[in-house]
């Protein structure tokens, strides 16, 4: 299967936080998730695929090219949505959309004058008079009228209200779901990926802790819930981290079969969600 | 090349509009005041030099938009290129635009074919180089904040020579050697006889200076994180 990005060994370090040896691989034509707490390096992932800013070690190809020796050629094949859209505030969103087009060789008028119809956005409108759900959606429209072959979102559905989420991400996987897109989506809300990843990478402080396909996580990790002391979270196989309150013990295992088939009915097991996973690796006890 | 221009000309032509639209007034005002070509070329420099940057960049620090460039399919080469071709073309189609004003408006009291002279444009575009080449590498690497920040610290240095002066007198004020430095210097360009030597050499150094200035800013905007 081919890649669409393939990062390996990727650092960059700032002033009290380090992005570390960073691998990951998108295949073409499905939408890896990268998911992580707030702070935990996925804005730095999306920034150093865009070279916005300078990595210092690592590298990363973008359908096989090199992102910054072939910078031109890698980025004309990619959509980008910014977790805060960056236009003039004062111009017409016709006028900024005619700067841009020149850029882009695939540049489809029509099938913008299309999304900008669908996603009910004003041609006419400034850029400042746009809710911050609007001005997403107008940046989403630009990223999809070139004929992208990668689509690059960094958290495009943070502070949207949740019809909003819905609503943007029903478009998303219609559209890219239609077209075979490759896309990678940051996010920390996980249940937005949920309904629409094929993957999930999962960074947290800065390392990427797995990588995965997700519904292989969903299957394979599990909650087990145990009353009272009866079971250690070091027994748990698979053990990714837990949370003990009075009386019980809530502990994420990897390997949910194999904890099922060790511990018996000494506790109760629960498929994880995203959030679960996210959760206690992040905040649980115990994750290394 | 020709795409970031448009595009940095849609982005800015309304600040252009209006900065012009001040001018006029302020172009016209000078020319009824200032008998001498020389000065009213000096201060036009000055207030070009110092605007048309100004407004290019500043929009581009307000509205964060070097990030939506930096993301478009090109180098960044291109883009700080692109900076330094749209300033000119701004800088020059605005010092036509001032020449005009001297020769249109009734009341001017500049006789224009003294400012058509090659020495009287070389020290106009000299002058504007030497803005320039400072404010677009500054401004690229410290944004507007880092302008405002040197425009204030220099506010303090000057209130911290006069201070000095007043304590060590006229004859070391530092101050008035400052100003005094300043002024010969532009005398003296502007005193100079209009040989070919001189010429060629004013219009080199116009042309060196945006040079260096090119490359530092290209260096600068190569490590300018988003």
């Amino acid at each position: 299967m081919s890649n669409a990005i393939e990062i390996q060994g990727l650092r960059k370090e700032y002033h009290g936080f380090t992005l570390e040896d960073v691998s990951f691989r998108v295949p073409q034509g499905y939408i890896m998730g990268l998911i992580g707490p707030n702070g935990a390096g996925k804005t730095t992932v999306i920034k150093l695929i865009m070279n916005l800013i300078r990595r210092q070690a690592g590298e990363i190809k973008v359908f096989g090219l090199d992102n910054l020796r072939y910078e031109p050629e890698v980025k004309a094949r990619i959509g980008f949505v910014y977790d805060t859209p960056r236009y003039p505030e004062d111009l017409r969103l016709k006028e900024i959309a005619a700067a841009i087009a020149p850029f882009y060789e695939g540049w489809d008028r029509s099938r913008f004058t299309a999304l900008m119809e669908e996603f009910e956005l004003p041609f006419k409108a400034t850029f400042k008079k746009l809710s911050h759900g609007m001005r997403m959606k107008f940046s989403l429209a630009v990223a999809l009228s070139h004929n992208a072959d990668l689509i690059l979102m960094d958290e495009p559905t943070a502070g949207l209200d949740p019809n909003f989420r819905f609503e943007l991400i029903e478009k998303l996987r219609s559209i890219i779901q239609n077209e075979k897109k490759s896309v990678l989506f940051s996010s920390h809300i996980t249940t937005d990926l949920e309904r629409i990843a094929d993957y999930i990478t999962f960074i947290h402080r800065g390392r990427i802790v797995f990588s995965a396909a997700k519904d292989e996580l969903l299957e394979t990790w599990g909650v087990v819930k145990s009353a009272g002391d009866g079971i250690r979270p070091a027994d748990i196989p698979g053990f990714r981290g837990y949370r003990r309150t009075d009386y019980n013990l809530e502990a994420l295992t990897s390997d949910i079969a194999t904890a099922r088939r060790n511990l018996g009915p000494a506790a109760v097991y629960d498929k994880a969600t995203l959030e679960d996973i996210m959760f206690f690796i992040s905040k649980g006890t115990g994750h290394d | 090349m020709i795409k970031v221009l448009r595009m940095e000309f849609v982005f800015n032509r309304r600040q252009l509009a209006i900065t012009m639209a001040i001018f006029s007034i302020y172009f016209g005002w000078m020319a009824n005041r200032i008998p001498s070509p020389r000065a009213f070329l000096v201060l036009t420099s000055l207030m070009i030099g110092l605007a048309i940057p100004f407004g290019i960049l500043g929009r581009e620090d307000k509205f964060k938009t070097a990030s939506l460039v930096c993301s478009l399919p090109l180098r960044r080469s291109s883009v700080v290129l692109a900076k330094y071709a749209m300033s000119w073309i701004t800088i020059g189609l605005a010092l036509i635009y001032a020449i005009v004003l001297t020769a249109v408006l009734p009341f001017a009291r500049i006789p224009l074919g003294e400012i058509l002279n090659p020495k009287s444009l070389l020290i106009s575009l000299a002058m504007i180089s030497l803005l320039f080449s400072f404010i677009l590498p500054f401004t690229t690497r410290f944004g507007l904040i880092g302008i405002i920040i040197f425009l204030v610290s220099t506010q303090v240095l000057g209130i911290l020579l006069l201070v000095l002066g007043q304590i060590l007198g006229p004859a070391l004020n530092p101050l008035r050697m400052v100003i005094g430095t300043a002024e010969n210097g532009i005398r003296f360009v502007l005193d100079h006889p209009s040989t070919s030597g001189f010429l060629l050499t004013l219009a080199a150094s116009a042309v060196v200076l945006n040079a260096v200035s090119f490359f530092i800013t290209r260096v600068l905007y190569a490590r300018k994180e988003m």
